[in-house]
């Protein structure tokens, strides 16, 4: 996946490049708003990673400015703001997802791969297959290896999730921001409790475990 | 602008410049405009009035006299002017054959020129012999024609007159003169007075510009304008003063409590470079222990500054109305999962067709606290209960009430207040922020955090704890 980071705070920015080329990206850098501008014009990514304040064009001025060009490649902002209403600017201004400094790097890395899936995924689908475990999203129901897993609407919605973003890592504020919708940073293991609901109903009595816990991110669904 | 107080003149200019002397010298001016409007008014009725006596005077001795000689002939009227004029000081007589010749009277001729035949009234001089009477005294005078031909001649001194109005027009400008001086010190002492209680408040103003928010304005408790402006300039400081207090506190909290799992991470990475020069130890084991203090630094620090954002906005960003039941409903069905793996028993009572003005995401934030407080300190066997309700006073009131071992009643207001965890809780984790974010969260959203008793021993724990955030009715 290439990826272009604009971030004018070298060192986090490389530390995040070398992380994600290790993840098997490829990596441009730009340290401020304008030289990003010219890059995203310049070249196809399919993830942009772009810091709110920075020198020459901002953060926003710069999603701005590509969202008018037509430019409909996702943005994650990344940003020392944590307030709700710099969430609520940064995403109006055209970003897709938004992060609060300091962020865990799994935390980024499920982010990332979470954008660019969502771009792959742009039609309408009716029906959800990740190896043998089947969902369909009209009739609302699962199933795996042909049984019929019954589910909660919430354990549904979890798994629905998981299956758009299978073989990504996602974390639990993502699960809690996008399964719940709310923005807060969980104190206790509560959205664990959920996920190892949902673990017994779909990989129970199967040989081959679907769910998987990644130490330090999050969960993976994975065929 | 010290100095300036200190020089007696500059301070008695600084007087003459103040805003109420102006006012006071010009409506001394309009004043004074309107006292010699009307001084002028009472000369003019004085003066009429003092002429119309003085004829009156002369009408009354003239129909005597004329009287007089109707009766008994101008034979019978000599005598009696003889006897008048060497009386009677007031009037001058002269009395004249039909052509004009004096026949008798104090005065040689008459200053009655072309006189017609018809009562003639004529102002003129009286001069010579006569009490006080200067060369040229003003005097008023009345010429007739007597039914025989004879004319006469009444005059009077009127410097009476002109005596009563130079008396008048002296208590006038003796009147006047009185109002200026007057207007002028009570000129004086007003702004003297209005630039001590601006003193006040720009000695205020300035020690605040200097940095001294402790500095108040007097109030004098005359309750005008000025009073109302002190008020509400002290009013503003101490809510500025409180302002920056909770900041310092803020920032001396965060210093504070970031400092120990700071040192402790610190510790932790240096035992580990120890250990792993020397060979023994798990490195990646300590670098995971080391990320996860860091987690709980930056968690904690976020926490903290959530508390002070929200403090110091004084006010729930982004709010909105919105009916509160969906949150609730969305935070117990969250945490169900969980109690039941705990053992704990959850469920919610939701009253339907409420309205609050407020921010979901922090309020659900601070809901969800106070569910994970009655989680982690409730022991299995027990119940978590989440309900919505309205108060009979209308406001909101989303109350979580668990059978956990409560809070003591003395501790209650102390377990808001960050960072304070009561004994029994010190193995569990936490930065004890949980309880200080939704006092926050209620206080920003112009409500409280009510912290009672729970349904009382239950299973052998108790008495529970009920917290309750208490929104305000939405008019």
């Amino acid at each position: 996946m290439r990826i272009l980071i604009v971030e004018d705070d070298l060192s986090a920015a490389e530390v995040m490049a070398r992380g994600l080329s290790d993840a098997g990206h490829d990596c441009l850098l730009r340290p401020d708003g304008l030289a990003g501008l010219e890059a995203a014009r310049g070249g196809a990514f399919d993830v942009m990673i772009v810091d709110r304040m920075m020198p020459c064009l901002d953060g926003v001025g710069l999603v701005e400015t590509l969202r008018r060009d037509g430019d409909e490649t996702p943005v994650l902002f990344l940003s020392a703001l944590g307030e709700i209403e710099d969430r609520v600017t940064g995403l109006r201004a055209g970003a897709d997802d938004y992060l609060v400094k300091p962020y865990a790097f799994a935390e980024l890395v499920a982010r990332v791969e979470a954008l660019s899936r969502r771009r792959e995924t742009g039609s309408v689908l009716t029906q959800l297959r990740v190896g043998d475990l089947e969902m369909d999203l009209i009739a609302r129901r699962v199933h795996r290896s042909g049984r019929e897993i019954d589910l909660q609407p919430r354990e549904f919605q979890l798994l629905e999730f998981l299956m758009r973003h299978a073989g990504q890592a996602v974390t639990r504020t993502m699960l809690l921001e996008k399964v719940w919708e709310y923005h807060f940073d969980p104190q206790t293991n509560v959205i664990d409790v959920h996920i190892s609901r949902l673990r017994s109903k779909i990989d129970k009595g199967f040989e081959h475990p679907m769910l998987e816990t990644i130490r330090g991110a999050g969960y993976r669904l994975d065929a | 602008m010290p100095d300036e107080r200190d020089a007696p003149a500059a301070g008695l200019l600084r007087l003459f410049r103040a805003a109420p002397f102006r006012l006071t010298l010009l409506s001394l001016a309009l004043f004074a405009f309107a006292g010699a409007a009307f001084m002028a008014y009472v000369y003019v009725a004085a003066a009429g009035e003092a002429r119309r006596r003085t004829d009156a005077e002369i009408r009354r001795e003239a129909d005597g006299l004329v009287e007089v000689y109707n009766r008994a002939g101008a034979s019978a009227l000599n005598p009696v002017l003889v006897a008048r004029m060497a009386g009677e000081r007031r009037f001058v007589y002269l009395l004249m054959t039909p052509d004009g010749r004096k026949v008798t009277g104090s005065l040689a001729e008459s200053p009655v020129e072309d006189f017609t035949g018809a009562p003639a009234w004529i102002r003129f001089s009286l001069s010579g012999p006569g009490p006080g009477r200067s060369p040229s005294t003003p005097a008023r005078g009345l010429q007739l024609r007597l039914s025989g031909g004879e004319i006469l001649f009444v005059g009077a001194d009127a410097s009476d007159d002109r005596d009563f109005i130079v008396t008048i027009v002296r208590g006038l400008w003796g009147a006047g003169a009185l109002v200026v001086v007057l207007g002028i010190a009570s000129g004086l002492l007003v702004s003297r007075n209005f630039t001590r209680a601006m003193t006040g408040l720009t000695d205020v103003v300035a020690k605040v510009r200097n940095g001294d928010l402790a500095a108040r304005a007097p109030v004098r408790g005359a309750g005008d304008e000025l009073d109302q402006l002190s008020e509400g300039l002290n009013d503003m400081l101490d809510r500025l003063d409180r302002s920056m207090a909770a900041h310092r506190h803020a920032g001396d909290s965060i210093a504070h409590d970031l400092r120990s799992p700071l040192t402790r991470l610190k510790a932790r990475l240096e035992t580990a470079l120890l250990d792993m020069e020397a060979g023994r130890g798990d490195a990646r084991q300590a670098l995971r222990q080391a990320l996860d203090d860091t987690d709980g630094v930056l968690r904690t620090f976020s926490a903290v500054l959530a508390i002070s954002r929200l403090q110091a906005a004084g006010e729930a960003p982004n709010a909105v109305l919105f009916d509160p039941a969906g949150l609730v409903g969305d935070m117990t069905e969250l945490y169900g999962p969980l109690c039941e793996d705990k053992g704990l028993e959850i469920a919610s009572d939701i009253a339907a067709g409420l309205t609050v003005r407020g921010n979901p995401a922090f309020l659900a934030q601070a809901l969800a606290n106070l569910v994970d407080n009655a989680v982690k300190y409730t022991p299995a066997g027990g119940a978590v209960m989440v309900r919505l309700r309205r108060r009979a006073s209308g406001d909101a009131e989303i109350s979580v009430t668990d059978t956990g071992p409560g809070v003591p009643e003395r501790e209650r207001s102390r377990v808001v207040d960050r960072f304070v965890r009561l004994e029994n809780s010190r193995n569990l984790q936490g930065a004890g922020l949980g309880l200080s974010l939704v006092a926050a969260v209620a206080q920003a959203h112009g409500g409280r955090l009510e912290l009672g008793e729970g349904p009382g021993a239950y299973d052998g724990s108790g008495p529970g704890l009920r917290a309750a955030l208490i929104l305000p009715a939405v008019a």
